[in-house]
């Protein structure tokens, strides 16, 4: 009997269905992958899974038995948990209280803080989990708070966990680390949920996989006589080159410079120290690193966003280090941020609206202060075409959007500057195989056109297909400039770990 | 199969626009309470539709609405781009001063005066309300406080230079002296002057801004994600500035029309008693500091009190049903809408 199931699962939007009929069964025990394109309804069908969302039509079923879950209380109760990609900690608490919060152990009326953190510090040990109870969550890495969130499930006694992306934000190590978790506690007779866009993972950790297409269940896959293809085939009914095709790069003048830039941190040590490089027309330039060692840091000192302690930056050969975002973008910038909602879009303006941005003040958008909304309106629709973006129209809010079409929606938006200089920030985060397969000719394409590219990604092998040269940040410095030919798992693997060539 | 869900579409998109809810259910509380109060509910509320909206009483209503919608848009504005001006009340009578005290003297007379008084009015409020965007973006002080905080020096500055040195002494209350009849404001019909226009002809602009221009847009998507402006390239310091100034200077536009045009003098208080900053700012906050919505809220809101007045003439229902009527009205959409619960 399977631990549970979703039978002819339906979920309406509006005029938009997300779900249409989805079946999903999951044994105990096992570590399940759901994938399927961007917008094909897998964290429509988490949702409902975890009582965020109730199903127009459909039934969940745990052990055989019809469950009705109407608030995540109730899911909760009936043994599930949730991890979410856009995690939903209290940054200002510490993490014991982020765990108990809502079931705290009590003496009395108080909350039993000896017990609780006893508690916490039990349970993590227990899972293999290295947290620091008393740490403070704002504090922790991204890996970090994911245990965090984990914990939070385990503590309530989670038989059947939710993990929607999880490794989207994930360092190669910290991925092995949660697969590591996963497993042990698949062991113990839990069942995990995975969903992700990324064949090899899918193909280390699941044991099947239910692969989603328009919001049904088009193929459920035993993992192990599965190839990569098959699941491809599945997903999008065709075949995607995997290999991405480049030539060597015909590298011109610097278009974008940082000379012994500098940026102060809380601490004594500069998050940023003292980093010099440069990316010329026609190169792309990759930034490796575990996330945290400054990337992002540099890269806000570079467009414009936080002002540096010292050094330069240099825009074709424009001093533009006390310039402000407008004057760098004018300068020949264009950005694609790391956090495509925080930073990237306006969630409750329109998609016509959020693509218009940085370009609001030039023609054929605006004229003599005055915007086009024609143009504005066309200029959507030739993107959201362009790069297959699941909307519904160009007026519609950007915020209802699954997470891989907001990205499509900040990634064409920089795109389609025609700037000298681009620095995306994981460009293909959330993206599906597809839309990353052409998100990366797109790179090279506009490398090939003269373009300067600065690749900063937490993806090892997006970082070393793309980039003509390899830059490794590490505690804030550039540790290593390897040409393409040098670069390879091992050798940047190492040097992410802090771990130069003499010393390793 | 098909027929269930077609029909709930059909009945969602004719369900009633939440302002005619709230409208309604107003009307249903306070004439409950008027029935109660031993009045004729369905009377009480003819008289105030008549008070407002007849014929006779519509000049009053826009009389009423000139400084109010005025003050409205000074509220608005701001909101969009999720910044809050408090200092509205400074702002007015700041306005308010510049407007009475030019005049007296100015050489040379007629339009030109006023124009001139105006145009120093809106100068000199909207720089003062610049100063605290520039609290904030320099010295950090949140915009909430310092506009607050500065209203209250601006207040009690006119106040004293109406009492003591620009005092008319001959009346023997604390007002500056008549301005010459060549300054005021031209009289269109009955009550209105030229300063109707005035705020209509802002009105429309604040509109043509909000939809038209690269300002607008750019305020606009400021108060929708504060971070994605500025990763824009919008310039977010020079833009709480000039908000602010445009803000401030509506503000005192309208305290320099109603000493201009109706008071002919600064009278200590007489700008800050009908309260319009407070009402101006409900009215903008409903709806979110969108120009035309506010544009309606306010003339909804001085319908609604010019009513009142006249239904506390002819009926004995107090004038304190309209602010009641007003309250839930206010609440109930600010409920609806979540008002105050800011996009993440
Ligand atoms: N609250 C909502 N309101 C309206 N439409 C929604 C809402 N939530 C999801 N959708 C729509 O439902 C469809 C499925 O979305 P869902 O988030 O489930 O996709 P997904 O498979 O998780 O995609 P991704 O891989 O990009 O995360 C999308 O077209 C999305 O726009
Ligand atoms: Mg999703």
């Amino acid at each position: 009997m399977p631990e549970i199931e979703a039978v002819g699962i339906v979920k309406r939007y509006g005029g938009l269905v997300a779900n249409d009929g989805v079946d999903l069964s999951v044994d105990r025990g096992e570590i399940h992958g759901v994938m399927g394109e961007n917008g094909a309804g897998k964290t429509t069908l988490m949702s409902i899974l975890f009582g965020l969302q109730t199903p127009d039509a459909g039934e969940i079923r745990i052990h055989g038995a019809p469950v009705r879950f109407h608030s995540p209380i109730d899911a909760m109760a009936a043994g599930m948990g949730m991890v979410h990609q856009s995690f939903k900690l209290f940054a200002s608490l510490e993490v014991w209280e982020n765990i108990v919060y809502g079931a705290e152990p009590r003496r009395g009326p108080f909350i039993d803080r000896r017990a609780a953190r006893a508690q916490v510090a039990e349970l993590a040990g227990r899972h293999r989990l290295a947290v620091d109870p008393d740490a403070t969550v704002g504090e922790l890495s991204v890996g970090v708070r994911q245990r965090v969130e984990i914990l939070k499930a385990l503590y309530r006694d989670a038989r059947v966990l939710i993990l929607d992306e999880p490794t989207a934000v994930l360092t190669p190590p910290e991925r092995d680390a949660l697969f590591g978790v996963l497993r042990r506690l698949a062991a113990e007779g839990r069942t995990v949920l995975l969903v992700t866009h990324k064949l090899h993972e899918a193909a280390a950790i699941t044991d099947r996989v239910t692969v989603l297409r328009d919001g049904r269940t088009v193929a459920v896959l035993r993992t192990a006589e599965t190839s990569a293809r098959d699941i491809i085939r599945a997903m999008i009914g065709r075949n995607v080159n995997l290999i991405v095709e480049k030539g060597p790069a015909q590298a011109g003048a610097p278009s974008l410079a940082a000379v012994d830039l500098t940026v102060a941190g809380a601490a004594a040590k500069p998050v940023v120290d003292r980093v010099s490089l440069t990316v010329r027309a026609g190169e792309i330039v990759g930034i490796a690193g575990v996330a945290g060692n400054g990337q992002s840091e540099l890269v806000e000192a570079l467009v414009g966003l936080r002002p540096p302690d010292g050094g330069r930056v240099e825009i074709c050969g424009i001093d533009v280090t006390a310039a402000d975002v407008e004057t760098r973008r004018a300068a020949g910038l264009a950005y694609v941020p790391e956090d495509r909602a925080a930073v990237g879009s306006a969630l409750t303006a329109s998609a016509a609206d959020n693509l218009a941005m940085g370009f609001q003040r030039a023609a054929p958008l605006a004229r003599g202060g005055l915007i086009n909304p024609v143009a504005i309106a066309e200029r959507a629709r030739a993107l959201i075409r362009r790069y297959a973006i699941r909307i519904s129209s160009e007026r519609a809010a950007v915020g209802k959007l699954s997470g891989g079409n907001l990205q499509k929606v900040v990634v064409a938006r920089e795109l389609s500057h025609d700037a000298p200089v681009l620095i995306a920030e994981q460009p293909t985060r959330g993206l599906d195989i597809g839309a990353t397969e052409t998100i990366h000719a797109r790179l090279i394409a506009e490398r090939d056109n003269g373009r300067a590219v600065l690749l900063v990604s937490a993806e090892l092998a997006e970082i070393l297909a793309l980039s003509d040269r390899v830059l490794v940040m590490f505690e804030g410095r550039v540790l290593a400039d390897l040409a393409q030919a040098e670069a390879d798992e091992d050798s940047v693997g190492l040097l992410m770990a802090g771990r130069t060539w003499e010393s390793a | 199969m098909n027929g269930a869900p077609r029909w709930t579409a059909v009945a969602l998109r004719l369900r009633p626009p939440p302002v005619a809810i709230a409208i309604l259910f107003a009307a249903l509380t306070g004439g409950a309470l008027v029935l109660v109060s031993g009045h004729d509910p369905l009377q009480a509320y003819a008289e105030i539709v008549r008070g407002s909206l007849s014929r006779d009483s519509l000049p009053d209503t826009l009389n009423w609405a000139t400084p109010l919608v005025g003050m409205t848009l000074a509220a608005a504005l701001p909101l969009r781009g999720g910044m809050v001006n408090l200092g509205g009340d400074g702002q007015l009578v700041i306005g308010g001063l510049i407007g009475a005290l030019l005049p007296l003297v100015l050489p040379g007379q007629g339009a030109l005066v006023s124009i001139v008084a105006l145009g120093a009015a809106a100068l000199g409020a909207g720089l003062y309300a610049m100063l605290a965007a520039w609290g904030e973006t320099r010295h950090g002080i949140p915009m909430l406080i310092s506009s607050l905080l500065l209203s209250y020096p601006a207040v009690g500055v006119t106040s004293y230079l109406a009492r003591f040195p620009f005092r008319d002494v001959a009346t023997g209350l604390p007002q500056t002296p008549m301005i010459p009849e060549a300054a005021r404001l031209y009289t269109l019909s009955g009550p209105l002057d030229a300063g109707s226009l005035l705020i209509a002809a802002i009105a429309a602009a604040a509109i043509f801004v909000d939809r038209r221009t690269v300002v607008g847009y750019e305020l606009r998507m400021r108060g929708k994600n504060l971070r994605f402006a500025g990763y824009g390239g919008v310039r977010l310091d020079r833009q709480a500035m000039r908000t602010m100034f445009a803000s401030g200077a509506i503000a005192g536009v309208v305290g320099a029309i109603l000493v201009l045009g109706s008071q002919f003098r600064f009278i200590d208080d007489a700008l800050l008693s009908p309260s319009y900053t407070w009402s101006g700012l409900m009215a903008a906050l409903l709806v979110g500091g969108e120009p035309a919505g506010a544009i309606l809220s306010a003339l909804f809101f001085s319908a609604l009190q010019t009513g009142g007045f006249a239904m506390q003439r002819e009926t004995s229902v107090p004038r304190v049903l309209t602010l009641v009527l007003q309250a839930i009205v206010i609440l109930f959409l600010a409920m609806r809408q979540g008002v105050g619960r800011r996009a993440s």
